[in-house]
């Protein structure tokens, strides 16, 4: 070893010319090149450990190439140099994608949580529009039943004073002509106006489309006479009604004279029965 | 400097030249290199190494190195063999690195896909 060591300066000499005048293989002219784009990417945040390692690999490819030039030592060493910066790279690469992916993952847990949050949000919105329709629901059943309990009650207070019948055209209230004027006459009574006062708020508690008022005689007399008779009887109910609450575009009169009986007009009965004023109610619906 | 004598400068030679032929010719074969190298390669295969070009491209040129390799073991070239072995391996690493690099942005660009899709599903 002692005299190994004499010649050493020579060979030294020797070697710096070599490495003086050698060009960097291509190898470690791509190595270098490779690890200084790695070491000024993403790799020197995300893979310092495969980073370093190639930059080991590198100094030593250098090395090689300082002792002993372009050999295969060096090309095969800066080969290796070159593989290890592009694995720091993909490295890299994989832990960004990692880190991204657990991005969405979160991302992903956020948006599940606020669309169970929303669809929550929206059965609920659901429960209390159909709790309210229930209740509106509820609400009208409830006045429609309340409607008719009146009605049926305002029906039934007349009947106590008129006769009061369903038939095909709707309700009719019959009053007796006797009840209503005098002979001969188309003025009320003033009984009359009383009992009509009564009609008049058992009519406003029905839900009607129509009322029409009818006046009867019996068959004695002029038909003449007895169709105007029956027709100002009939209007001057209709005016008493009418001044009573009854909207006027909904009420008309008519005057019928005697040709609808409903008795026989040979007994006196029967032409007291024939002498009416009919109210008919067309039903609402 | 010390002057040496012919006699001196002979048996320089000789010993020089005993040491440089017990470096060349005494080299080991790299048997465990190579099987580790080999290993690497099977783990770039399984890793999806052949699906991804450019970690294909690597893991091609792993196996020529291999083969390389194992042709200078056949000529005795021992020395020369474990240095391509070292190509071959840093070949193969390279080839699963990129694999799982190409794995993993697939991964997050389908996460990202669904998750844009459950958004805009949400908004309408």
């Amino acid at each position: 070893m002692i005299r190994l060591s004499l010649p050493l300066p020579a060979v030294s000499l020797f070697l710096a010319v070599g490495c003086g005048t050698a060009l960097p293989p291509p190898e470690l002219v791509q190595a270098r090149s490779t690890y200084d784009r790695a070491s000024h990417g993403p790799a020197q945040e995300l893979a310092p450990a495969e980073l370093d390692t190639a930059k080991q690999a590198l100094a030593r490819a250098e090395a090689a190439f300082e002792d002993d030039g372009a050999g295969s030592r060096s090309r095969d060493l800066a080969y290796i140099a070159d593989r290890k910066a592009l694995l720091a790279e993909a490295q890299a690469g994989v832990v960004q994608a990692e880190r991204e992916r657990q991005a969405t993952d979160k991302d992903f847990r956020k948006t599940q949580i606020s669309s169970l949050a929303k669809t929550k949000e929206q059965l609920e919105e659901e429960r209390r529009a159909s709790e309210q329709g229930k209740k509106e629901l509820e609400a009208e059943r409830k006045a429609r039943a309340e409607a008719e309990k009146k009605a049926a009650a305002a029906m039934a207070s007349l009947a106590e004073i008129a006769k009061v019948k369903e038939e095909s055209r709707g309700v009719v209230i019959t009053l007796s002509g006797a009840v209503l004027f005098a002979t001969g006459k188309y003025e009320l009574l003033p009984i009359a106006a009383q009992k009509l006062d009564e009609v008049a708020k058992a009519l406003k508690d029905q839900g009607f489309k129509n009322i029409i008022v009818e006046g009867h005689t019996d068959s004695r007399g002029n038909a003449s006479a007895n169709d105007v008779l029956s027709q100002r009887r009939a209007e001057s109910v209709r005016t008493h009604l009418v001044s009573r609450g009854i909207p006027s575009d909904k009420i008309q009169a008519k005057g019928l004279g005697s040709v609808r009986p409903v008795a026989d007009n040979a007994t006196a009965e029967g032409r007291a029965n024939n002498r009416r004023v009919e109210i008919v109610v067309e039903p609402d619906k | 400097m010390v002057n040496l004598s012919f006699r001196q400068t002979l048996s320089l030679s000789v010993v020089a030249g005993c040491l440089a032929l017990t470096a060349c010719g005494g080299a080991a074969v790299p048997r465990d290199q190579m099987t580790q190298a080999e290993a690497a390669v099977k783990g770039a295969e399984v890793g999806g190494a052949n699906d991804e070009p450019k970690a294909a491209l690597h893991l091609k040129l792993a196996r020529e190195e291999l083969n390389k390799a194992q042709n200078m073991i056949n000529d005795g070239e021992n020395e020369d063999a474990a240095r391509m072995v070292a190509r071959a391996q840093a070949d193969a690493d390279l080839a699963l690195a990129l694999a799982k690099q190409a794995r993993a942005r697939k991964d997050t660009a389908e996460a990202k896909e669904q998750i844009d899709q459950i958004k805009e599903n949400i908004i309408k």
